[in-house]
C-alpha cells in the first residue's frame, strides 16, 4: 500500500470516529501541554521564586566576608574582583556592601545611625522595591550623590510617616537628601538603617567604612554550590583571599530544594500518569476497534490486503491519534506558556519551546507505536474466514 | 441476451481429491470429501446444496482464504497451495473477486471508497482509479451512486456495489457466496443478470454458491453438493 493512501485512509478513519477518540486525545493533550509548560517555564519559575526571597529564605544568596583577623592586614573587595565574580556562570547579581555607624543631629538631639553603603545592585540582589519615592540607581551611585534611602522603621521613628521623599538627614557633617523608603526588609536592623550610595560613603566615611561584604545572588538554587565553589578561586585571582569567608545557608538551601523537588516530582507524576492513561486509552480503543471492525478486516484481506497492510493501517490510525493529541497538547502548552510568561513576567527562550515540540512529537510517535502495536498485530494476524463470518 | 461463448478447453482451475477436516471437541468433521472440480474461463458454475453441505468451505478454499486438509488445487499451471501467505494475498487481489452473502460493504464509507480499496491494495495509480471505479459501477447500473454513503443504499444496491467491487480489479474468477440470499426475488435476478453479463465477455468465470434451484438454473453448469461430496468435472 502506498504511504499517501495509508495516511489518507487512516486519517479518514480517525476523523469519522472522532467522538470515540476524543477522550483519549484530550487526556494525552493535557499531559503533553503540562510537560511543555513545566519544561519550558520551569527555569523561569525557579528564577521567579528566587526573586521572592521571603518565600525561599534567601537561600540563593552567598555572603562573602573578608574577616578582620589580628595577624592579617585590613582587606577590601576590589572593584575588578566584584566584576569577575559577576561573570561566574550562574551568578544573577553581585553587590558590594559597606557598614558603619555615624552620628547626626536631628531636631536638636544627636542620633546614632546605622549606615549601610550599597551599590545599585543591592536592591536587585535583595529583591527590594521602593515603598515610597525611589531607590538610587547606577547613575546616582557613579555620580557619588549625597542621597539617602531609609528603612521603614527608621522613617517612621524619625518622621512618623513613610512619605519622606525630599526631606534631608544629617549624617556625620553632611546633609543627605532622602529620596525614598525601601520596603520588604525582613531584617529589623536593616529596617532601622539608612542606605547611602557606596561611592559617596567611601568618600565621606573613609577607613571608618568596612567594605568587607560581597553578596552574590545566584540565578537558581541549583547554581549555588557551583558558584560558592568558584568564588575563592576568583577572589584569589584578583586579590588576597586569606581572610575570605564564604557563607551559604546550606541547611535552608537543602530544605527549599527538597520541597521544590517533591512539588516538581508530583507534578511530573501527575502528567506522567495522564500520559500513561492516555497510552492505555489508545491501546484499549484500538483493541475495541479491532474487535468491532473484524468483518472489515476479513473483507479487506479477501480483497487482497496483506497482513502488513492491515498492520500498517491500524498502526497508522494509532499514530494519527497520538500525534493529533500531541499537536493539540503543543497548542495548549503554547497557550499555557504565554499565560505563565505574562503572569511571572519572564519569557523563556523560543528554542526551548521548539525543542519541547520536537520531543512531544517523538514521544507521540513512541506512544502511538507502543500502544497501537499489539492491537495492530492482532488485526493483521486475524484469519480471514473467521473474520468474514464474525457477527 | 447474446449466446454464451463456448468455454475454452483448458480449465482455469483444477481441484482434485480435495478434503477438509475440522477438528472440534466431538472429534473430526469431514466437511469436504474427495472433491473434484474444474472451472473453465467464461463459465458460471453453481455449487448447489443444502446448508452445512460444505459449499462455503469449498468457496473459501477456492478463494485461498482457507487451506484444505489434502488434495490439489491448480490455477492454470500454478499449484496455488504452495504459495505463501503474501503470495496468496497477491493472487487474491490480482485474479479473484468476492461477493459475500451479507452485502458486506465498509460502513461509513462512500461507494467510491468501497471500490477503491482493491485498487489501493493492487497499487493502481491514483489517476487510473476513478475511470475503473466508474466502469465497474456502470456494469451494475450504479454509476449515479458513486459518492453515495454505503449506509444509505438499499439491500439490492449494496449487493450490486459488492459485485462492482469484485469486478473492479478485473478478476479471472468471481466467487459469490449466496449472493442473492438476502435479496428479494427481483433483486436476486438482477444480480444474476449482472453475472451473466460479466461472463459474456469470456474473460471472467463465476462460481456461485447457492441453495436456490432457480438461481442455480441460470448458471451454465450446476454442481450438486451433499455431505461434502461434489462432482464438479464437466461431462
Amino acid at each position: 500500500m502506498r504511504l499517501d493512501d495509508l495516511v489518507r485512509i487512516s486519517l479518514r478513519q480517525v476523523i469519522r470516529h472522532r467522538r470515540r477518540y476524543i477522550g483519549v486525545v484530550l487526556a494525552i493533550a493535557v499531559g503533553v501541554a503540562g510537560f511543555i509548560s513545566i519544561i519550558t517555564m520551569g527555569q523561569d519559575v525557579k528564577r521567579n521564586f528566587n526573586e521572592d526571597l521571603a518565600f525561599i529564605g534567601g537561600v540563593t544568596i552567598i555572603r562573602n566576608v573578608l574577616e578582620l583577623r589580628p595577624q592579617l592586614p585590613l582587606n577590601r573587595f576590589h572593584p575588578d574582583t566584584v566584576q569577575a565574580i559577576q561573570r561566574i556562570p550562574g551568578v544573577y547579581v553581585a553587590s558590594l556592601v559597606g557598614l558603619t555607624r555615624t552620628k547626626g543631629e536631628w531636631q536638636g538631639q544627636v542620633e546614632e545611625y546605622s549606615v549601610v553603603a550599597v551599590d545599585d545592585n543591592f536592591w536587585k540582589m535583595r529583591g527590594l522595591q521602593a515603598l515610597t519615592g525611589a531607590l538610587f540607581d547606577k547613575k546616582q551611585v557613579e555620580e557619588r550623590q549625597r542621597l539617602a534611602v531609609l528603612g521603614t522603621r527608621l522613617a517612621q521613628s524619625l518622621f512618623g510617616t513613610d512619605k519622606v521623599e525630599g526631606r534631608t538627614l544629617e549624617l556625620g557633617r553632611d546633609i543627605y537628601k532622602i529620596i525614598g523608603v525601601v520596603g520588604g526588609l525582613r531584617d529589623i536592623n536593616l529596617d532601622k538603617s539608612v542606605f547611602v550610595p557606596l561611592t559617596t560613603a567611601m568618600d565621606r566615611f573613609g577607613r571608618q567604612l568596612a567594605v568587607d561584604r560581597l553578596y552574590v545572588r545566584c540565578l537558581t538554587w541549583d547554581d549555588v554550590p557551583s558558584v560558592a565553589a568558584a568564588i575563592p578561586g576568583v577572589v584569589q585571582a584578583h586579590q588576597s583571599a586569606q581572610n575570605l569567608l564564604v557563607e551559604v545557608s546550606w541547611e535552608n538551601l537543602e530544605h527549599v530544594k527538597r520541597v521544590a523537588f517533591w512539588v516538581e516530582f508530583f507534578i511530573y507524576l501527575a502528567f506522567a500518569a495522564t500520559l500513561i492513561l492516555g497510552g492505555m486509552g489508545i491501546w484499549n480503543i484500538m483493541m475495541a476497534a479491532v474487535r468491532t471492525r473484524t468483518r472489515e478486516i476479513g473483507l479487506k484481506k479477501a480483497m487482497g490486503a496483506e497482513d502488513r497492510d492491515i498492520l500498517a493501517q491500524f498502526l497508522t490510525e494509532a499514530l494519527c491519534l497520538s500525534c493529533a493529541a500531541a499537536l493539540v497538547g503543543v497548542a495548549l502548552g503554547r497557550v499555557l506558556v504565554e499565560l505563565l510568561s505574562i503572569w511571572i513576567g519572564m519569557r523563556p527562550p523560543e528554542e526551548l519551546f521548539f525543542t519541547c515540540l520536537a520531543f512531544s512529537l517523538i514521544f507521540a510517535v513512541l506512544l502511538g507505536v507502543g500502544a497501537g502495536l499489539y492491537p495492530s498485530l492482532q488485526a493483521a494476524r486475524m484469519e480471514v474466514v473467521s473474520a468474514t463470518r464474525y457477527e | 441476451m447474446e449466446p454464451k461463448p463456448e468455454p475454452s478447453p483448458s480449465p482455469l482451475i483444477r481441484v482434485a481429491d480435495m478434503t477438509k477436516i475440522y477438528h472440534n471437541g466431538a472429534g473430526p468433521i469431514e466437511v469436504l470429501r474427495q472433491v473434484d472440480l474444474e472451472i473453465y474461463p467464461g463459465e458460471m458454475v453453481a455449487v448447489m446444496g443444502p446448508s452445512g453441505s460444505g459449499k462455503s468451505t469449498l468457496l473459501y478454499i477456492l478463494g485461498l482464504l482457507q487451506a484444505p486438509t489434502s488434495g490439489s488445487y491448480f490455477w492454470e499451471d500454478t499449484d496455488v497451495l504452495t504459495l505463501d501467505r503474501s503470495q496468496q494475498a497477491e493472487f487474491r487481489r490480482r485474479r479473484l473477486g468476492f461477493v459475500f452473502q451479507a452485502c458486506d460493504l465498509l460502513e461509513n464509507s462512500t461507494v467510491y471508497e468501497n471500490l477503491e480499496f482493491p485498487l489501493i491494495y493492487e497499487g493502481v495509480d491514483k489517476k487510473e482509479r476513478p475511470p475503473r471505479i466508474r466502469e465497474a459501477l456502470e456494469r451494475v447500473n450504479l454509476g449515479h451512486r458513486l459518492y453515495h454513503s454505503s449506509n444509505l443504499l438499499s439491500g439490492g444496491e449494496r449487493q450490486r456495489v459488492a459485485v462492482a467491487r469484485a469486478l473492479v480489479n478485473r478478476p479471472q474468477l468471481i466467487l459469490a457466496d449466496e449472493p442473492t440470499g438476502q435479496l428479494d426475488r427481483r433483486h436476486g435476478h438482477l444480480i444474476m443478470e449482472h453475472f451473466e453479463e460479466i461472463i459474456a465477455g469470456g474473460d471472467t468465470s463465476v462460481v456461485v454458491v447457492t441453495h436456490d434451484p432457480e438461481i442455480a438454473a441460470r448458471c451454465t453448469r450446476v454442481c450438486p453438493m451433499e455431505d461434502g461430496v461434489l462432482r464438479g468435472l464437466r461431462q
